[in-house]
């Protein structure tokens, strides 16, 4: 496949390394330093030029190119090249990288020409949210505009009720318009049958709408101490995606902003978050305010080097548990050599995000659950598929399962009787080992 | 020309504040008001009373309106900075414009030019107050004119609520700037047209469901007290939160049916018109539910009348349905500022009376047309009192006020907590100075009843204690108290701010 880089920053240099050896690159950026490190560890084509500007693309060959992916750091850029690109090679696929939410939120109305946006700040607010270990929905993944959620979660011995939990599942109260994709146990992924029942100490995980992923949530909250607080240090964009998830799994978060006007902000679009006027590196605040009581503290300064301080000085404090956003990748190894914090690098975040995409630019997003064992997939039946036109209870269960499909732009969540149409987006969950088959069949 | 030439006279000091075009407003605002004397000419045509009384009241208003706007017809525009001084005008001129009629009637109880701009202040202000010691001496068309002034300061001060004072800032009301109670209600035009255009239909409805419900009442025999010029009256005042009665005893004269109508219909006339309009437009009563203003306004209706209920069981006043009645009714009337008495106060407990007292601070909801501090100002006041304590303990912590979810700005709780002093402050100074009337002691008024004389004057209610109680007046009050009880009035009416910014140098300079 040919793929075209825009962008050949800390995410562009991420993804060349993980492609190079597949996929045929083309890579463009303005600073030639960068390309030219760039071409020197890898066999890949470099242009020196602007990725917003026509003249690059197409001295870049862009009407051969199969992808496109733009992330660079800047949103508009990205943006526009992804728009350029479809005009001038309406086949190509595009990624965008962007770190605005409203982007996103722009782009899953169908109003930005592109294929898919990874956004940064939410792909990591993610990734904490699941390190903090909630016991509620640990991690989300939406599709078709969020009508269709993935969650996962732990099931804990006192969670659930009884007509949930240790019950077969074809006899479980299981919300409507949700399956249950998935159980691990001891290690081993199985898509479980309806006489399976799920067990204290699973891991489960469910496709289906937002309301029963909400009465999923519900579910397992029952009995298991609720996380109250978390501190987050710094309110840049980071700090507040990484609030908005958190707050919307009802854990109480307090807020700690250094700029005044930046607080007052930040207090104002987050009702439900305490938010304190302070540097964070101030020992009287840290003990007035009972830091060291706090489940886990998230540290998203803009500085590494002061989230270092900060990070130590709150474990000083007492906090136990530290999350550090870093900038820079040598950042991660300083954190991890302290030991004061776990390093979460955004960049690195998004450039895994868009890899996983770049796989099979047919598959609209991927969602990579347990690292490499099992993925979702969005896929369009083609007709020619051997499935389409056969209803459900037909298809065959060779580890994978439809959680839903999207017609006409409607989520369906489909019952046995059901039939699977040319045209429809599955949302399938499978074994990582079985994609190529899944996605042959279909 | 003398438009030109007054400028000039005037504009060397006054360079900051347009007054040629504040008193081309307040000309054109005083034409507007002439046709409204039409209404009590027609009703004393019909009652075979002399209009010439209400004709050439009228004739003076338009005349001075036609001569003032004339004067200063111009091309320049009344901005925010002019507002103060043509808000504090109207409400000087127009009740001067409303009193007329009783001057030009030669009736005695209010031939002295101070008792008739009084009851004329009391009337627009929907204050209630009166210096008659017996309304029904008045005859039908003055009587009428005298319930029709309350209806037409009820609609002036609805508009100046929701669309002048927000612009001008007053007391923190940019809270009501777009009075929308949540995001996806679409927000109310903001014109001053559009909004009085609006409001005034509503108004008129609950007026004239009012007078039907009263109407009935009669009808069907359940009060038979209960006529069509007496339902008219009292919902005029009543919607207008105003309190004035053509009855010598008032309310009293009816019974207990005609009590719970009008108690109703003044719960209602109490509510944010912005909000009922809402509720009409979309058809959703769970605007009302949401709405903070209107839960504590309801809260304190019932915890108030509560404590009364209890007092008056507890010292044998009144039992059963009547001491629920008496209660509710009274609570409710000197709550959102009516001032209708369905019984002598005076004669209660003194924890009833001091309730009663109290409940004169509250007022209504703000964009009602009801007089004292409102309840919203107290909504925002216990927030702000919460938010210092939790402040005492964490210093650093940032908590924007939120009312009805939506964030205040700081300037509008500074101006709220600036409002509510110099309305305290001007109560204790209104009390003093009726203490200090040499009047006032052959009247036996004391501490107390001066207290509640300043409160229910500046608060637009209506009955104080003592002399100028439920079924007294002011009429012995002297000429100083009379002059600084008729200030207060219109003082309260319009916020206070609007006089107090005109007193200050800075307002004037540029």
């Amino acid at each position: 496949m040919r793929i075209l880089v825009i962008g050949a920053g800390q995410v562009g240099a991420t993804i060349v390394a993980a492609l190079h050896s597949d996929h045929d690159l083309t890579v463009i950026d303005l600073d030639p330093g960068r390309l030219s490190a760039l071409s020197h560890h890898y066999d890949v084509t470099t242009v020196e030029g602007d990725g917003a500007s026509r003249r690059s693309l197409q001295q870049a060959g862009v009407k051969d190119v199969n992808l496109l992916i733009a992330c660079t750091s800047r949103d508009e850029v990205n943006i526009i090249s992804s728009m350029l690109t479809k005009k001038l090679s309406p086949e190509t696929k595009t990624i965008v990288r962007t770190t605005k939410v409203e982007y996103l939120e722009v782009w899953q109305e169908r109003q930005l020409d592109a294929d898919f946006l990874v956004s940064s700040e939410l792909e990591t607010a993610y990734a904490i949210s699941s390190l903090i270990g909630v016991p509620a929905a640990r991690q989300t993944d939406v599709f078709a505009g969020g009508q269709v959620q993935i969650v996962e979660f732990d099931v804990e011995d006192t969670s659930g009720t009884p007509d949930v939990i240790g019950v077969p599942l074809r006899r479980a109260q299981i919300p409507a318009d949700s399956k249950v994709a998935s159980i691990i146990r001891g290690g081993a992924m199985r898509i479980p049958r309806g006489g399976e029942s799920i067990q204290a100490g699973d891991r489960i995980i469910i496709i289906g709408s937002p309301e029963a992923a909400r009465q999923w949530s519900e579910i397992m909250a029952r009995g298991v101490g609720r996380v109250e607080d978390v501190v987050i240090f710094g309110c840049g964009r980071i700090g507040t995606a990484v609030a908005r998830v958190l707050l919307d799994q009802g854990i109480g978060v307090r807020m700690v902003e250094a700029v005044a006007a930046r607080a007052r902000e930040v207090a104002e679009e987050f009702p439900e978050a305490r938010v304190y006027q302070a540097t964070g590196v101030e020992p009287d605040f840290l003990e007035r305010e009972r830091i060291g009581a706090a489940k886990a503290a998230i540290f998203a300064m803009r500085d590494d080097a002061k989230n270092l301080y900060a990070a130590t000085l709150a474990r000083l404090h007492g906090v136990r548990f530290g999350i550090a956003v870093v900038h820079e990748s040598i950042s991660e190894r300083v954190f991890e050599k302290s030991g004061v914090a776990i390093p979460i690098n955004p960049r690195s975040i998004t450039a895994e995000e868009i890899v996983r995409f770049a796989r099979d630019p047919r598959t609209q997003q991927v969602a990579m659950l347990e690292g490499d064992r099992y993925e979702v997939l969005d896929i369009t039946v083609r007709g020619e598929s051997k499935l389409a036109n056969r209803p459900f209870r037909e298809l065959p269960m060779t580890g994978s399962l439809i959680g839903a499909v999207i017609r006409d732009g409607q989520a369906l969540f489909p019952h046995g009787d059901d039939m699977l149409m040319p045209g429809d987006r599955a949302i399938l969950f499978t074994e990582s080992r079985r994609v190529g088959e899944v996605e042959r069949a279909l | 020309m003398i438009g030109a030439r007054l400028r000039h006279a005037v504009g060397r000091e006054t360079r900051g504040v347009d007054i040629v075009a504040s008193l081309n407003l307040v000309g054109i605002l005083l034409l507007a008001l002439s046709p409204a004397f039409l209404v009590p000419t027609g009703v004393a045509l019909g009652y075979r009373e002399p209009p010439v009384p209400f004709l050439a009241a009228g004739a003076i208003t338009a005349a001075a309106g036609l001569l003032l706007a004339r004067a200063t017809a111009g091309t320049r525009r009344v901005g925010i900075r002019e507002g103060f001084l043509v808000v504090s005008l109207v409400w000087l001129l127009v009740p001067a414009s409303g009193c007329l009629p009783y001057l030009l009637s030669g009736e005695k109880a209010l031939a002295s030019p101070l008792d008739a701009y009084f009851e004329s202040m009391s009337g627009f202000t929907t204050t209630g107050s009166s210096v008659l010691s017996d309304a029904a001496v008045l005859n039908d068309s003055l009587a009428f004119w005298r319930q029709f002034t309350m209806w037409l300061g009820g609609i002036g001060i609805i508009v100046l609520a929701l669309a002048v004072l927000p612009r001008l800032r007053v007391g923190g009301r940019q809270l009501f700037e777009t009075e929308a109670p949540g995001p996806e209600v679409e927000p109310l035009t903001v014109t001053i047209r559009q909004t009085a255009r609006r409001f005034l239909i509503l108004y008129a409805g609950i007026t004239f469901a009012a007078i039907v419900a009263l109407v009935l009442v009669g009808v069907t025999g359940l009060d038979d007290e209960m006529g069509p010029y007496d339902a008219i009256s009292h919902s005029l005042a009543t919607v207008a939160t105003g309190g004035f009665s053509p009855r010598t005893q008032g309310l009293v004269e009816f019974g207990a049916a005609t009590h719970w109508v009008v108690l109703f219909f003044m719960v209602v006339s109490g509510t944010n018109f912005a909000l009922m309009y809402v509720a009409l437009a979309r058809g959703g009563l769970r605007v009302f539910g949401r709405d903070e203003e209107f839960r504590l306004y309801l809260g304190l209706l019932g915890a108030a009348s509560i404590v009364v209920v209890a007092d008056l069981l507890r010292t044998s006043v009144a039992g059963g349905e009547e001491a629920v009645r008496h209660a509710l009714f009274n609570v409710t009337s000197l709550m959102t500022t009516t001032g209708f008495a369905t019984a002598d106060f005076n004669e209660w407990g003194s924890l009833a009376v001091a309730v009663l007292v109290g409940v004169m601070f509250l007022g209504a909801s703000a964009g009602s047309s009801s007089g004292s501090i409102k309840v919203v100002r107290h909504v925002i006041i216990w927030k702000m009192l919460r938010r210092e304590l939790d402040q005492t303990v964490h210093p650093e912590l940032v908590a924007p006020l939120r009312l009805n979810g939506r964030v205040v700005e700081e300037r509008a709780l500074r101006g709220v907590i600036v409002f509510v002093i110099l309305y305290l402050g001007l109560v204790a100074l209104g009390a003093m100075a009726v203490l200090a009337d040499p009047a006032s002691r052959a009247l036996e008024i004391g501490a107390f009843d001066a207290l509640a004389a300043a409160a229910t004057t500046l608060g637009n209610v209506g009955p104080a204690l003592g002399a100028a109680g439920p079924f007294g007046s002011y009429a012995h009050y002297g000429d100083g108290s009379k002059a600084v009880l008729t200030a207060l009035m219109g003082l309260g009416r319009i916020e206070i701010i609007p006089v107090v910014v005109l007193l200050s140098r800075n307002y004037w300079r540029a």
